[in-house]
């Protein structure tokens, strides 16, 4: 290709000079530049058809070729300087009316004069502006293209700014820094007619926020030509007149106006309002700015839009009493909180005032759940309660104290899980998902559930109603969903441990008692709690179902074994075991209890003795070595009952000898067994039950109340007080006993998983301390083992840090167990009193 | 403006006449390879050329706008293109043919 490095030179002898073919044309200045004034004069006028550019060219070449360039450049310069004199000039000083500068720059706009007067006014002078530019502009590009090659050689060689910048910037130089001083005595001697322009076109852009219509191509035109043109003839890119004079004037204007409107909105509207009139004015300015200023401007504009609409009174609108940011959340109002996130989200990435009053607002509902929760009355069976019988007689029966904790463990996790419904809805639909909320309202969910100090055994009762009726009847889609909201608010909880110690409990009697409703949902629960919680924190779970498996298992060995003996009389007695590993199940269940080992071991009756060494016998033949301790407190038997004829009685069901199945706790076995050998009609007290079977008072207490008060199972009959067992009452075999049914199940009094009462949640609150405090020896060591010397703050943090998945450890506590392990000595302090070493 | 007189659009082709009053019809896009030719037929400006479709160069000679018209078609062909062939100039007429090609700005 003929593009090369460097320009080729014509010869410096002009050989082609004064050969004109049709002798216009000759090597002399003069006749040339008479040509080519004519033809400009032509262009002014709009007349250039008959110009032949070849012609023009050719003269202008020749006289750049002669080295005359100077003077054609100079005699161009001085052309269009007196053009714009005599011919431009005047035009536009018509277009000054007096009427229009006491307008646009003395009285602005509270002048008298109507807007629509105002706004003809203006058009008519930017009108007058816009032809004059573009006559000049379309003159000059033409000049510029006749005189290409003087730019070409001359403007760059001599180093002055082309010809085209320097005609195009007289418009600049001789029109629009035009001083008015002499014109009109009221203005500042330096008011120039650019600032009459910026004036005017900063009142059209106003009334058209104002809701006019104006000439938006009017004004775009002259924005272009004000984009067009640059401070200086070397035209520097960040030095056009746009950049450096209008756009600091638009914004200002723009600032004021909106500050202004930011105020009239405060005081006389509502959040909703402002949040759809702030959209709508960025939406405006975008829009103006692409189709009537230049796309440029776009962002300052939408800064001054946030700041003075936004950001200024964010805090008014926000806190609006009766439609800030706390009504939209209450009332679900998606629209407005998905604009005043798109609001906030542009002054600030981080969100920081919306996160801040939803967190406040998020703790402020959570802290009502607890409110309402502690004035509702729970001793009305509630719909969902699962408690009250719906065919129940018309009044309902007032619920026991268990069961209306129940019923409000479940009625908290319920309305919180809603209230985490309600933040996941709004956090979708208008917070875009955004991470900074999401962790915000999650940290919030956080502090105030675990600031209600029964969120542990709630969400356990939650999850241990649902397993045990809640899921019935619930298809596997639905059933995931409640064991996702129970993860959901297990995710929540601070003190892990004390939850675990919860579930263990509920989860052992759902398992003894065979309450649990789908093997498989508790499996899925316990897999889900892998999932979020990490295998440790489910094993003793796992080992629990284990433990249930391998006791079928057994069970099922032994009654072989029993068979294969042929011990026949044994067999009247079918046994059903549970082995279950000490360390999995929680103490309540094992009987750990402090007062079963003051009290030692309940005396069974001699054949269920004979059973026990029978099935002790079988488990020892594969498992030697291990020690099997007797737990009655979590079994139950059934026992067939002959209930004899009663004598004097012809008709009825008491005058037939009657057999029923009666289903009652082990200990309920062990009382109804001691009557065995009691001769009819006699009678024993408490005390004399108790010293024969040593079972635990409270425990016998309560076994005796449900074979002695209910009335569908009253085996025994007692005296005194009819409601209650006494310590002195006495219990005699009702032998007159009916019932309807053939199978009788006693109730089981502690069957029911409920809410501590206060003392028994204080229990287990001190167990779990001392849990935790092994817990805390435990990682004290680890750490101090491995750092064999650590100051007093770093390892008290190291605690915390590595705790903090399982519990959050105070540090009170945390102190106390280095000084215990001070003493014991696993720990020494060093001489500066603050860093501890290790000791081996 | 009298650049939107004319309705119909502008011949796909043009005419350069040469001092002699040779003829060359040559395509308006290939032409544009010379800036003053394409700014002489600027339809925005409607000079006289660019009204009549015909830009006549009293100082070109024939044997010299034939090698120019010869090189717009050339660089018309292959202006997209690369591993072009070269093109042949006759060594006679090589100073007057620099002199046009500086007259019409197709230097650069």
């Amino acid at each position: 290709m003929a593009h090369r490095q460097g320009r080729i030179r014509p010869p410096r002898r002009q050989p082609l000079l004064g050969r004109g073919a049709n002798g216009v044309i000759n090597d002399e200045f003069e006749p040339c530049w008479d040509l080519l004034k004519q033809a400009l004069v032509d262009i002014h006028r709009k007349d250039a058809g008959k110009l032949s550019f070849e012609q023009l060219y050719r003269a202008s070449y020749k006289i750049v070729l002669r080295k005359k360039g100077d003077v054609l450049y100079d005699h161009v310069k001085d052309f269009e300087e007196s053009w714009f004199r005599e011919h431009v000039i005047p035009r536009i000083e018509v277009l000054l009316s007096r009427n229009l500068l006491s307008i646009t720059l003395v009285n602005q706009p509270n002048s008298n004069s109507s807007t629509t007067e105002r706004r003809e006014l203006g058009e008519k002078f930017l009108k007058g502006i816009r032809d004059a530019w573009e006559d000049h502009n379309l003159a000059m590009n033409m000049t510029a293209d006749v005189l290409m090659y003087l730019d070409r050689t001359y403007s760059s060689e001599s180093g002055r700014p082309s010809l085209w910048a320097t005609t195009i910037g007289l418009f600049r130089d001789s029109i629009l820094r035009a001083r008015l001083g002499s014109m009109n005595r009221e203005l500042d001697a330096n008011t120039t007619i650019f600032d009459v322009v910026t004036a005017v076109m900063l009142d059209l852009i106003n009334l058209e926020r104002d809701g006019d219509v104006i000439d938006r191509s009017l004004v775009h035109a002259i924005a272009n030509m004000l984009d067009t043109l640059y401070e200086t003839n070397d035209e520097l890119e960040n030095q056009r007149l746009y950049l450096t004079v209008f756009e600091p004037a638009l914004v200002a204007a723009a600032r004021e106006y909106y500050q202004k409107e930011a105020q009239t909105l405060v005081r006389e509207s509502d959040a909703s309002n402002w949040l759809r009139h702030t959209k709508h004015r960025l939406d405006q300015e975008y829009e103006r700015c692409q189709t009537t200023l230049i796309p440029s401007s776009t962002k300052p504009l939408a800064k001054i839009v946030e700041e003075e609409l936004i950001a200024a009174h964010l805090k008014e609108f926000l806190e609006m009493e009766a439609s800030g940011l706390k009504v939209m959340i209450d009332h679900d109002r998606i629209e407005d909180l998905a604009i005043l996130y798109e609001l906030v989200h542009r002054i600030d990435d981080k969100v920081t005032p919306l996160k801040d009053r939803i967190q406040t607002r998020v703790m402020e509902l959570g802290l009502e759940i607890e409110q309402v929760l502690k004035k509702t009355d729970f001793s009305l069976p509630q719909a969902g309660a699962g408690e009250g019988n719906d065919d129940a007689t018309a009044k309902p029966q007032p619920l026991n104290q268990a069961a209306q904790q129940t019923a409000a463990a479940i009625k908290w996790v319920d309305d919180v899980l809603s209230l985490k419904d309600k933040f996941d809805n709004l956090l979708d639909k208008c917070f875009d998902n955004n991470l900074v909320l999401h962790s915000a309202i999650t940290k919030s969910f956080a502090d105030f559930i675990n600031m209600f100090a029964r969120c542990s055994e709630y969400v356990s009762l939650f999850i241990d109603e649902n397993l045990k009726r809640g899921i019935r009847g619930k298809t596997e889609a639905e059933v995931d969903v409640v064991l996702d909201k129970a993860i959901v608010l297990l995710r929540y909880l601070a003190d892990k441990d004390l939850f675990e110690r919860y579930y263990q409990k509920h989860l052992g009697r759902r398992l003894l008692q065979g309450k649990s409703e789908s093997q498989e949902a508790e499996k899925e629960m316990i897999s889900r709690m892998k999932q979020a919680m990490g295998n440790t924190f489910t094993s003793k779970f796992e080992g629990m179902f284990k433990d249930m498996e391998l006791s079928h298992d057994l069970s099922n060995g032994y009654r072989e074994y029993v068979r294969g003996l042929g011990e026949v009389d044994n067999a009247k007695i079918d046994l059903n075991i549970h082995v279950l590993t000490t360390n999995n199940w929680p103490p309540e269940v094992m009987g750990r209890s402090t007062k079963d080992n003051e009290q030692g071991q309940v005396h069974f009756p001699p054949n269920i003795t004979q059973l026990k060494d029978s099935f002790f016998k079988y488990y020892l033949k594969n498992r030697s070595g291990r020690v099997l301790t007797w737990v009655a407190t979590a079994g139950t038997a059934d026992i067939k009952c002959i209930f004899p004829k009663i004598p004097g009685k012809e008709t009825g069901p008491l005058s037939k000898e009657r057999r029923y199945e009666l289903n009652v706790s082990t200990f309920g076995m062990i009382v109804l067994l001691l009557f065995n050998s009691l001769p009819l009609g006699s009678s024993l007290s408490l005390g004399e039950i108790q010293e024969k079977t040593n079972i635990p008072v409270s425990d016998l207490t309560r076994t005796l109340a449900s074979i002695s008060l209910a009335p569908k199972s009253r085996v025994l009959t007692k005296d005194g007080n009819p409601k209650k067992v006494d310590k002195n009452d006495n219990f005699t075999f009702n032998a007159s006993f009916v019932s309807k049914t053939i199978r009788i199940k006693a109730p089981t009094i502690n069957s029911a998983s409920k809410v501590e009462a206060d003392d028994e949640r204080k229990e287990t609150e001190k167990k779990n301390d001392q849990t935790r405090a092994h817990i805390i020896d435990a990682a004290i060591v680890r750490i101090m083992k491995q750092r064999k010397t650590l100051s007093h703050t770093n390892l008290v943090s190291e605690v915390i840090t590595q705790l903090a998945t399982r519990f959050k450890p105070d540090v009170p506590m945390v102190k106390t167990r280095i000084e215990d392990l001070l003493t014991r000595e696993y720990l020494e302090r060093m001489e500066d009193g603050t860093t501890y070493q290790y000791l081996a | 403006m009298s650049a939107f007189n004319s309705s119909a659009p502008p011949s796909k082709y043009v005419t350069l006449v040469s001092s002699e009053g040779f003829e060359f019809v040559v395509l308006r896009q290939a032409t544009y390879c010379s800036p003053t030719i394409k700014k002489m037929l600027d339809p925005n400006h409607q000079w006289a050329e660019a009204k009549a479709g015909r830009c006549v160069f009293p100082e070109i000679s024939g044997v010299v706008l034939e090698k120019v018209v010869e090189y717009m078609q050339y660089w018309y062909a292959y202006r997209e293109k690369e591993d072009v062939p070269d093109m042949h100039i006759p060594v006679d007429i090589c100073l007057e043919l620099l002199q046009a090609a500086d007259f019409l700005g197709m230097d650069q």
